[in-house]
């Protein structure tokens, strides 16, 4: 049963890693919306294992917040957001897809490396994926750092919170259920903001360049 | 009353149109010639809407304005509450005085981790009199005194803090209670400073070099103090001074000098002291008062309470650094302060000449006790810390009459004064009473702790010790010169200032101040008299100062009395006796010349050798009396001149008009402070290239930051 447990744990975190990578090697902004729904459901189901496993039922609660938010509500407003008139490509990220692949793949490396200590330490079979979650936040910082569209902006930082989750999960095996909702909601009335701000700057401006904003300087 | 006798038939204003109504509704504007009181409001306001449109109100005099002295009464509220602030302190003190108690006072409310920690010894007691005297006459003047932005609501609510915490600061005894009350101490004396930015960009000028050296000292006043703190293990000065002892060497030294330089700028020594003749020359009469007579001296403070009292006197070098500073400081102020032409730019580097010397002292008195020579030592502090004493005493007055120079005649150019003795007798008196104590003449008071002075060091000089034998006869050669310098001020300032005719209308129609003004400034200069001739009223308390911090046993060298002299030497010098023979032989020659001086024949020149008619341009002023100490000292005093003649159009040969500007630019601000200041903006002009305003580079900033915490933290 732990094994099945295990091999199930491995699974869904596996999947969030490979969603986060999937989104760097991706340009179009309809099917990166996608792949971060799938990330926020494996990030629902980490939790959903592991409150099966310790039989937590808040932590389970937490589970289907987490996929209700992450994997469905988000990704709706995203796309609406991103409907009527919006570019559907990321044309020019400053840092081109196969770079970002390498360098993704470098951010692996560094996470596995620099955290082994904390996986050491907290010794349990979920312990060794938190590499894992930090990876996952490392990359979410690059799309942020890389991406021009707003729409990817956005994305990045709901990459970067998943990440955090996961590694809150794998750790503590679950923060509070009322302090994992006020997280969750709080990402969910950032992702708002941001989009009401899009939208704003593209009936001001039209094409919404993130570099252009650099003229409000000063 | 008097807008009754304009319409009389003597100055019959009828006749330029201007008619007295009997109803407002028939009126076309409103008289307002005093200030609305709270009686009066209504009417005035019920008058005012029953005036027919346009509506016009001509307020009278600077009472309706802005009610001048008794605005809203708040100002008047305000005085009465520093007074009574510094009442209390100084019958705190005069109680730990009279019975040698220390009283202390903590509580853990009002400060977070440390508590508020007051306690009051007998050293820290000579200071809280000190302010607390010099404040209660700044803040008698302060009744009469306006302008200055100092009646605006936020100055005269400032001013009591800035007393309070000016009387605490030397009350507190652990470091978190001290750094709080220093630093409340330069905020509200910085806000104070800058309470008429409005009008003037001076103020801001010396508001920004002000806060940047008040910021600075403190930063390494925190870092000296945290230092020994934590290497001690204790934050309560009493435990730290038990601590000390068995601190490294390297430790006590690193903190002994950042405290120097912290307590230094504070004090207004060189090369700290820019911010110290601009501050104090833009700061209203009473602020400027308290900064130059009370709050300097919490610098000299610091040095003796750390110095002595914590660390127990150190090393050599160490002392021998705090006498340079003083002698540079005295030199470098007493030059500036006998070339500059601006009166209070002068008294403020008269300060920094002045604390020079007290630190002169501190520093012999810690060299004498590191080579073991303690009564000398002892008499070089007390002779330091009279000097405090004086200071305060006699530059409070200075700095007090030479406000109400600047109030009744709208400049403090000494260019643009002149015969001022005749117009305000009773500032003038003031003046030269103070100025008189300043040039250290005998008695006045600055004479007493300048005498000593002399004694302690020239008595060193038989010392075997090569570092005694030669840091004393400098030390000697520096108060017997900035003695001469001073001198020559007081016959600038006073002789330029106070007599010979009026250079400009405005000091030809200046009145004398207001009795609170003059009796402000009038208590402090009795006191430079008396002191002067009576000095032993508080040698005592000043000697019982010097001992309690550093901790001497021995008896007190002074002998007291009317004399002042040293045990054991036969150097006596008795201000009382001074006084009788002298006051004696003024009166036997008035005597003689009103015994034997035929009637009062007044003489008319004969040949008046084109003198006759004497103007003012004719007469000495501040700039050429000063002009041959200029030329000599150029290098230091780095005078320009500019001479800008425009010609008459059809000939280069007739000069239509010459326009001539000097100043004297303080060499330190010029060869340091200006090439640090353009170093920092270059560097401040790329720093700001980093920052461009683009998102992805903020974010990237904080993404490298991560990575480099988790490599560093694995």
């Amino acid at each position: 049963m732990n094994g099945e447990f295990s091999s199930a744990l491995t699974f869904s975190a596996g999947t969030v890693l490979v969603c986060a990578v999937t989104v760097v090697g991706l340009s179009s902004i309809r099917t990166v919306i996608r792949v971060v729904a799938v990330q926020g459901v494996a990030l629902g189901l980490v939790a959903m294992v592991l409150g099966v496993q310790h039989r937590d039922a808040g932590l389970v609660a937490t589970a289907v917040v987490v996929i209700v938010l992450k994997g469905v509500a988000i990704p709706l407003l995203l796309v609406r957001a991103g409907g009527a008139g919006a570019p559907a490509r990321e044309r020019r990220p400053l840092v081109n897809i196969p770079a970002s692949l390498v360098a993704s793949a470098t951010l692996i490396v560094l996470a596995f490396v620099t955290t082994r200590g904390v996986a050491r330490f907290v010794g349990t079979s979920a312990g060794a994926l938190v590499p894992v979650g930090v990876a996952t936040l490392l990359i979410g910082f690059f799309v942020l750092v890389t991406r021009r569209r707003p729409v990817f902006q956005i994305v990045g930082l709901l990459m970067v919170d998943n990440g955090i989750a996961l590694v809150a999960f794998l750790c503590t095996a679950g923060v509070p259920f009322l302090i994992e909702l006020g997280v969750s909601l709080d990402v969910l009335l950032g992702v708002v903001v941001l989009m009401v701000l899009t939208r704003r700057l593209r009936t001001e401006f039209g094409d919404v360049d993130l570099d252009e904003l650099q003229e409000l300087h000063d | 009353m008097e807008i009754a006798s304009i319409f009389s038939p003597v100055y019959d204003a009828e006749r330029f149109g201007i008619q007295l109504e009997a109803s407002p509704r028939h009126a076309d504007g409103l008289l307002v010639t005093g200030p609305v009181t709270r009686n009066m409001a209504d009417p005035l306001r019920r008058t005012f809407e029953a005036l027919p449109e346009p509506r016009v109100v001509i307020a009278v005099g600077d009472c309706a304005r802005d009610c001048g002295v008794f605005r809203g009464a708040y100002g008047v509220e305000g005085a009465v509450a520093d007074v009574a602030a510094c009442a209390c302190g100084l019958a705190v003190a005069s109680h730990v005085l009279a019975t040698g108690e220390v009283a202390s006072f903590h509580t853990d409310r009002l400060l977070p981790l440390s508590g508020l920690s007051l306690g009051l010894d007998r050293f820290g007691v000579l200071f809280v009199a000190v302010t607390a005297v010099v404040g209660m006459c700044a803040m008698v003047y302060r009744l009469g005194y306006h302008g200055h932005g100092l009646s605006s609501r936020t100055a005269s609510g400032i001013l009591p803090l800035f007393v309070t915490a000016l009387l605490l600061v030397p009350t507190a005894s652990n470091v978190t209670t001290f750094l709080f009350l220093w630093e409340l101490m330069a905020v509200t004396s910085l806000l104070l400073v800058l309470a008429d930015h409005r009008r003037r960009l001076e103020v801001q000028v010396a508001g920004q070099w002000y806060a940047v050296m008040t910021q600075f000292g403190a930063a390494t006043i925190l870092v000296g103090l945290v230092l020994l703190s934590t290497r001690s293990g204790s934050q309560s000065f009493a435990a730290i001074a038990a601590a000390t002892p068995h601190l490294p060497a390297s430790v006590r030294s690193v903190a002994f000098v950042l405290v120097v330089i912290g307590f230094g700028s504070k004090a207004g020594a060189v090369p700290l002291h820019v911010w110290l003749p601009r501050a104090h020359s833009e700061a209203s009469g009473p602020v400027s008062a308290l900064m130059s007579a009370a709050m300097v001296n919490m610098g000299v403070y610091g040095i003796v309470r750390v110095g002595d009292g914590l660390l127990h006197g150190g090393p050599a070098w160490w002392w021998l650094l705090v006498m340079t500073v003083g002698a540079l400081s005295a030199l470098f102020g007493s030059l500036h302060s006998a070339t500059s032409g601006d009166l209070k730019r002068l008294l403020a580097y008269s300060t920094t000449d002045n604390i020079g010397l007290v630190l002169l002292g501190v520093g012999a008195s810690g060299l004498f006790a590191s080579t073991g020579h303690r009564t000398l030592a002892l008499v070089a502090l007390i002779a330091a810390l009279l000097h405090v004493v004086f200071h305060a005493v006699f530059k409070g007055s200075l700095f007090l009459s030479a406000s109400s120079i600047q109030q009744a005649t709208g400049t403090r150019d000494l260019d643009r004064l002149g015969g001022l003795l005749r117009r305000m007798p009773f500032t003038g008196t003031i003046f030269l009473v103070g100025g008189l104590a300043m040039a250290a003449l005998p008695l006045l008071c600055g004479f007493v702790s300048e005498w000593l002075l002399l004694q302690s060091m020239l008595h060193g000089l038989p010392s075997t010790d090569p570092t005694i034998a030669v840091a004393m006869p400098i030390g000697v050669a520096v108060l017997a010169l900035t003695g001469g310098l001073a001198a020559f001020t007081l016959v600038k300032a006073f002789g330029i200032g106070f007599l010979g005719l009026p250079r400009s209308e405005s000091a030809a129609f200046a009145r004398e101040v207001g009795p609170t003004m003059w009796c402000g400034a009038g208590v402090l200069a009795a006191l430079c008299l008396v002191l002067g001739v009576a000095p032993f009223l508080v040698i005592p308390a000043v000697t019982d100062a010097a001992r309690s911090v550093a901790g001497y046993r021995t008896a007190s060298p002074l002998t007291g009395g009317w004399q002042v002299g040293l045990s054991g030497v036969h150097d006596v010098l008795a201000p009382g006796l001074l006084a009788v023979v002298l006051v004696t032989a003024v009166g036997l020659v008035a005597l003689v010349r009103w015994r034997f001086q035929p009637g009062a024949v007044r003489n008319s020149e004969a040949w008046g050798c084109g003198r006759e008619l004497q103007t003012a341009r004719m007469e000495y002023t501040a700039t050429s009396f000063g002009e041959p100490l200029t030329r000599v000292f150029d290098d230091v005093l780095t005078p320009s001149h500019d001479v800008d003649i425009s010609h008459v159009a059809e000939s280069r040969y007739y000069v239509e008009a010459a326009t001539f500007h000097s100043s004297l630019d303080d060499a330190f601000e010029r060869h340091v402070y200006g090439p640090a200041a353009r170093g920092l903006r270059h560097w401040g002009a790329i720093a700001r290239v980093v920052p461009n305003g683009s998102v992805h580079r903020y974010l990237a900033f904080g993404m490298v930051a991560l990575v480099v915490v988790l490599v560093v933290v694995a």
